[in-house]
């Protein structure tokens, strides 16, 4: 038989080892941990303000996810079992309302006139079969495609939808992720990120940086035309906090500093002349 | 004046002195003892615990003070509003006098009373009467439910605690914690004649001032807060404020009876006397109360809240027989050896 209160002890000898233990909390944002490259984030499944899972079973994150962790199975609108990669992985869901949610914008259209643009149809069929056409290079024809016209034109999602044979629904949710724009900006557009991890490292101290140096709020574009402002939660992967956007490429971590010479080198070719946008 | 007068405005002065420095004492007590809480659980549940408030975060205590000063404080509509704001003066005066005869070091005592024993265990136990005061007022049958835990707890607890030092009281043959002190300058320790007294008093100690294990009566991660559930601003801060002031006094408490007090492990230096001696006296003392503080937490930190039942069974099955034991062996070894 245990002697009474050798267990006491016992513990108390435990917790009197963790008192001089090495800690294990990482100080953030001191400290960074080290993140891989392939990194995406963390899966959560969010919910609308009716209370029900957002997720409408659409595989948007299983197509784009790089490494294919994603499997996930569910129920369409008509009641017919739908699933990608493994079935019954993940809690199947019956969401008589997907088509309902899906069919509306991800953002709303500030500029209807601009957003019905030609595009040059080919060029898009031929960027869709550069990459290859498969669901999960969705992002990387995006990106061909603002990088071509500093923007998702419609008519040019519309042409991705119709090559791809990808529902539009699927298209234009994917569009609405970070990164990528619904309208043309005017001017280089700069994105100070906004999200919790970029503020708490100082991207309010470089939003200033910029306003002073811009003469503008976000939102807005200066007198020349040459740079539109604005602020934007999806820009950084907090591992570069704090992070800005100069069109398409992000730069990361900041000082003000750095943020002011961005702006500068750009202005500079603009005088020169050779800005195009 | 005769000097039967200037006697008495003496004592008056002195009294009054020793009261105004005791309640100025009380509040670095409750920050100094809060704060090793805070740290000290956190080292050894492996976080780092505060470290951004001031040099090793040494200010968050005081700032969870001035917190508590800053935000609302709410009085429910159908309160007993004069019971309401006497139950958390009550529980921190029952705290705040009860130092009154703690000896802090040679001369350093505020009422050098010859039944100081008997006017602590009843101070003390005024704090039942707060709490129950603070479940009742609060119109809020949870309160008032969490009021009645405490007062079961408190009282059935009481019975042990006292019951452990009479076996002491037999022993030294007094009831001043002065006389106790010298006592143990001639025999030594306390502890080392009163080996069961000690847990005992220990364990119910405590219970009474409801420390983890036996911390139902608020059990934060269970029910709200017992009778503190109405309890906001700096109303509840009393609570919290007296519970730290009432730790820090069990131990001072303990020290005094078992350890020796201000004495110090070895033979206290008959050349230390007057200023000197006094600083001597008190560095020991408040090194033997925060060790045990210490210890306080560093249990608090190990051990998980037990059952209701469990608590009684603990205090009527187990505590108050074994203080019975060491209260009749004691005697009967008095008797024996003519102590």
């Amino acid at each position: 038989m245990a002697i009474p209160g050798s267990g006491l002890v016992a513990g108390m000898g435990v917790t009197l080892r963790n008192l001089f233990r090495p800690k294990v909390t990482l100080q953030y944002p001191e400290e960074r941990p080290t993140i891989p490259d392939r990194w995406r984030g963390r899966l959560d499944l969010i919910y609308d303000p009716f209370g029900e899972h957002k997720c409408e079973v659409c595989f948007q994150c299983a197509m784009v996810c790089p490494v294919e962790a994603i499997d996930m199975s569910g129920f369409d609108s008509t009641g017919n079992r739908i699933r990608y990669g493994l079935p019954e992985i993940y809690a199947e869901r019956r969401d008589p309302n997907a088509y309902r949610r899906a069919g509306l914008p991800a953002r709303p259209m500030r500029n209807a006139a601009r957003w019905e643009e030609a595009v040059d149809d080919a060029w898009v069929d031929q960027a869709v079969d550069g990459f290859g056409g498969r669901p999960e290079s969705l992002v990387a024809i995006f990106g061909a495609v603002q990088a071509r016209y500093g923007y998702l034109p419609e008519p040019a999602l519309r042409r991705i939808s119709d090559r791809m044979t990808i529902h539009w629904a699927q298209v234009f949710g994917a569009a609405g992720l970070g990164g990528f724009r619904l309208l043309p900006a005017e001017g280089h557009l700069v994105t100070v990120c906004d999200c919790a991890a970029c503020r708490f490292a100082g991207g309010d101290r470089l939003l200033a940086a910029l306003e002073e140096e811009l003469g503008v709020h976000p939102g807005e574009t200066t007198t020349d035309g040459v740079f539109t402002l604005e602020t934007d939660a999806n820009v950084g992967a907090g591992a570069i906090a704090p992070a800005v956007r100069v069109d398409t490429l992000v730069y990361g971590p900041l000082t003000a500093d750095e943020a002011r010479h961005l702006v500068h080198a750009r202005r500079t070719e603009a005088a020169r002349g050779r800005v195009t946008a | 004046m005769d000097q039967a007068m200037v006697d008495a405005l003496l004592g008056i002065g002195r009294f009054v002195l020793a009261t105004t420095f005791l309640l100025l004492l009380t509040v670095p007590t409750a920050f100094i003892v809060g704060q090793m809480e805070l740290k000290i659980m956190a080292q050894m549940q492996l976080r780092y615990g505060p470290n951004r408030v001031g040099p090793w975060g040494m200010f968050q205590s005081a700032i969870h003070g001035f917190k508590m000063l800053a935000k609302e404080d709410q009085t429910p509509d159908r309160a007993d509003v004069p019971t309401f704001t006497l139950a958390p003066w009550m529980v921190f005066m029952a705290a705040a006098m009860s130092m009154l005869v703690i000896p802090f070091a040679p001369g350093i005592v505020a009422i050098d009373s010859e039944i100081g024993v008997i006017y602590f265990f009843a101070v003390i136990g005024l704090s039942v009467v707060g709490m129950l005061i603070a479940g009742w007022a609060s119109y809020n049958k949870y309160s008032l439910l969490g009021g009645l835990r405490s007062a079961a707890q408190m009282v059935s607890y009481e019975i042990p605690l006292t019951l452990s030092i009479v076996g002491l009281v037999v022993l030294t043959g007094s009831l001043s914690f002065t006389e106790i002190v010298e006592w143990q300058l001639a025999h030594g320790w306390a502890v080392m004649w009163q080996i069961i007294g000690f847990p005992i008093f220990f364990i119910a100690a405590a219970a009474e001032i409801n420390r983890t294990p036996f911390d139902m009566v608020e059990a934060d991660s269970e029910i709200v807060a017992g009778p503190f559930t109405e309890y906001s601003g700096m109303r509840f801060g009393f609570f919290y404020f007296a519970e730290y002031v009432a730790l820090f006094i069990m131990c001072a408490i303990l020290v005094t009876l078992f350890f020796g007090g201000w004495l110090a492990p070895w033979p206290f230096p008959a050349q230390l006397e007057g200023f000197a001696g006094t600083l001597y006296g008190l560095f020991w003392f408040f090194l033997k109360t925060y060790f045990f503080v210490v210890v306080a937490v560093w249990v608090r930190a190990t051990l998980p809240r037990v059952r209701v039942d469990q608590l009684m069974g603990m205090s009527w099955k187990v505590l108050l027989p074994l203080a019975l034991i060491n209260l009749f062996v004691t005697a009967a070894v008095v008797l024996a050896f003519n102590l």
